[in-house]
């Protein structure tokens, strides 16, 4: 099994690499390839990656990468066709839009593989809490951002929300998913946080019979988490 | 040059100054709300204010209150005459309240000198209106994600910000920091190569990996802690500044003394407190007040009375044991990893009790544990750790992460409540109790000290 992460160097910010962290206790046979920023991706050449990973990452560093990865356009596409499993965190989501609009209305092109654009606001920064729903799975998670999400998601969404917000404050729909691809505002350990998802994302990547390291523990402080959100959830209506 | 006083200045500062008495008559801290008074009722309010001829500014993310502290002790016992802001904050609001304390009732300046701490995140709203003489910048590490960000969006704040007039004093072995504010006149100051420094960073984070200009892979001659040692780019020009001009030649933790070289003179001081960061904060504050001219033995002879406030950190033998209470700032992954790295390195064997939920985020909902994920709890899976408390209300957040750190859970005590989870304790071959605390928590840290005097009591009566 192969997980290829992509520019750890820079999508590395708001703990998200804890995700890479737990998957290594998870699959400790697994093979981690980190690509940097002057390599090439091995999702360029490997068709047997069981989940291609991006954390966020920090505005200029974004324009970095889009630069980097518009020569790979079309591959991230064929292989979002594909089922290849993708996981973005944060605004690495932002990267696969068309493009990003900064305050001064001035505009980078993304990849435009998904019909979203964000919008950078770098006075406001946005902190919440997120509780929602993935399939039948209760998600819970943490976001903080400078930017919001713009464009009709509605049917290639993540999650829908029950508390916090999705792509943008008036999105009751969080993130994009596109056949295997999810792509999530949500933003550090979103996969420790979430011991269900965990397990589903695993199966998604092939993993037979999927394990949680730690799963007792996890489920436990899920459990507390999703109770205090719940009731979050029910006092902020 | 400060702007013309108009009438609605003069009925602002009255109004600010009458507050101010009156939260004094009340007995409330009046180290915020006058100034914060006085920018909304006029907006212009700190580019009108007279300020002291000479000031003296400190920001960065580590290390701000603990330099403002030492170089405020050091004026203080050397007579000089000057404001600060060392009961107020360090935003705007705070900045405001010290420079209205610093004038009459006609806004007339009654110091000329002012030692400020500046919230970097907060520079945008107070250099406009205030250009430090000099302005000391410790370090940019990436802080609270929810407030901070990350560090290319703090220094994109402070190069925006800081006035080209300022001479900035900035620590050469940050190649962050260090290229902060690059049109001014610059002042470095470094501390030379550790045995304790190592080839590869140790740490989980690296707030640069690669070169801004070329974006070739960093190099260093060596690392110190994250992005803190030696660093270049093997491809283009970028790198840590050289020739610093306050350097540390030698640390002697045995004698806690350091050799401060500068313009080809080596003097020798004494340790505040031997943590590296510490180290560095002293450094800084040397730096600054030889620019303003003290002496060696002006600075050294206050350096020897100085002790670091118990809040951040203290120390007590209570019947051969040694029960450390040290500042690991929640949601401040650097601060966090520092303190684990001090710890594991620290002779002997030891436990270490943890509160690090930032009570007073919990207090309104659930703590964003995302930071967690930052720090290097790895430092705490060292032989000489033989246990881990675990407190608070993420604490199964913590030992979670303790679990992917590989921490073996026979070590580890978890419970929500402080003092149930302190009273687990075992003294058996330990010698050091290290307390590690938010800035929130000071009255459980306490607590915990108390809990943990109760149980050393209890090993060994006679001695009560």
């Amino acid at each position: 099994m192969k997980i290829e992460v992509l520019y750890p160097e820079f999508c590395n910010l708001n703990g998200d690499m804890g995700n890479v962290k737990y998957l290594k206790k998870c699959l400790p046979e697994a093979k981690f390839i980190e690509t940097s920023i002057n390599e090439q991706p091995a999702f360029c050449t490997q068709d047997d990656l069981s989940l291609i990973y991006m954390g966020t990452l920090s505005e200029r560093s974004q324009e970095i990468v889009i630069k980097k990865l518009m020569s790979y356009r079309q591959r991230i596409e064929e292989l979002i066709d594909k089922g290849q499993v993708f996981l973005f965190t944060g605004n690495s989501l932002e990267v696969l839009g068309e493009y990003i609009i900064n305050e001064d209305k001035s505009k980078i092109e993304a990849l435009g593989i998904f019909n979203v654009h964000a919008k950078r606001d770098m006075l406001h920064r946005h902190n919440s809490f997120f509780l929602g729903k993935y399939e039948d799975i209760e998600l819970l998670g943490f976001k903080s951002q400078f930017t919001m999400l713009y464009g009709d998601n509605s049917n290639e969404y993540f999650a829908t929300v029950e508390m916090g917000i999705g792509i943008n404050k008036e999105s009751k729909l969080e993130g994009i998913k596109k056949n295997n691809f999810i792509g999530t505002y949500i933003i550090g350990p979103v996969l420790i946080l979430n011991p269900e998802f965990t397990l589903k994302l695993l199966s998604l990547m092939g993993v037979e019979e999927p394990k949680l390291a730690f799963e007792k523990e996890m489920i436990e402080a899920y459990k507390i988490r999703y109770k205090k959100f719940k009731e979050l959830a029910v006092k902020n209506k | 040059m400060n702007k013309k006083k108009t009438l609605r200045f003069y009925i602002t500062l009255w109004i600010a100054k009458l507050s101010s008495v009156a939260l004094k008559i009340l007995r409330r801290n009046a180290t915020y709300f006058p100034g914060k008074i006085a920018l909304t009722l006029c907006p212009e309010f700190m580019g009108i204010i007279e300020k002291p001829k000479t000031i003296i500014g400190v920001t960065g993310t580590n290390g701000k209150t603990t330099t403002c502290n030492m170089i405020n002790s050091i004026l203080e016992q050397n007579g000089f005459e000057f404001i600060n802001n060392k009961y107020g904050s360090n935003i705007d609001g705070g900045i405001a309240t010290t420079l209205i304390q610093g004038v009459n009732f006609l806004g007339r300046s009654k110091k000329d000198l002012a030692v400020l701490e500046i919230d970097e995140r907060s520079s945008n709203k107070i250099f406009p209106y205030l250009t430090p003489t000099y302005l000391v910048c410790t370090n940019l590490f990436r802080d609270s994600l929810m407030r901070n960000a990350h560090t290319e969006f703090i220094s994109e704040i402070l190069n925006k910000y800081i006035p080209k007039e300022t001479i900035m004093i900035e620590n050469a072995d940050d190649i962050i920091c260090s290229h902060i504010a690059e049109g001014n006149r610059k002042i470095y100051f470094s501390i030379d190569k550790l045995e304790t420094d190592t080839k590869e960073c140790e740490n989980i984070t690296r707030d640069i990996r690669v070169c801004p200009k070329c974006l070739s892979k960093l190099e260093y001659e060596y690392v110190r802690y994250h992005h803190i040692g030696k660093a270049y780019c093997p491809n283009c020009d970028y790198k840590c500044p050289e020739n610093p001009d306050y350097r540390i030649t030698n640390i002697d933790k045995k004698n806690m003394q350091i050799t401060v070289k500068s313009n080809n003179q080596e003097e020798i001081y004494d340790i505040v407190n031997d943590n590296i960061i510490n180290i560095y904060n002293m450094l800084a504050v040397i730096a600054v007040l030889k620019e303003l001219k003290l002496t060696a033995k002006q600075i050294n002879d206050s350096f020897a009375k100085i002790k670091i406030v118990e809040t951040r950190y203290s120390e007590e033998i209570y019947k051969n044991y040694k029960i450390v209470t040290q500042l690991a700032k929640g949601m401040n992954p650097i601060a966090c990893s520092i303190a684990f790295n001090y710890i594991r390195k620290e002779p002997a064997n030891k436990a270490v009790i943890m509160i690090l939920d930032d009570l007073h985020e919990e207090a309104n909902g659930s703590e964003n544990t995302a930071w967690q994920y930052d720090v290097d709890y790895e430092f705490l899976n060292d032989e000489s750790i033989k246990q881990i408390i675990i407190a608070g209300p993420r604490y199964l957040d913590s030992y979670i992460r303790c679990l992917i750190a590989d921490i073996n859970p026979e070590k580890i005590v978890y419970e929500k409540d402080l003092i149930d989870a302190t009273g687990k304790l075992k003294l058996e071959a330990i010698e050091k109790i290290f307390i590690l605390h938010d800035l929130y928590s000071i009255e459980e840290t306490k607590q915990i000290k108390q809990k943990v005097k109760e149980i050393i009591d209890e090993k060994i009566p006679e001695e009560k």
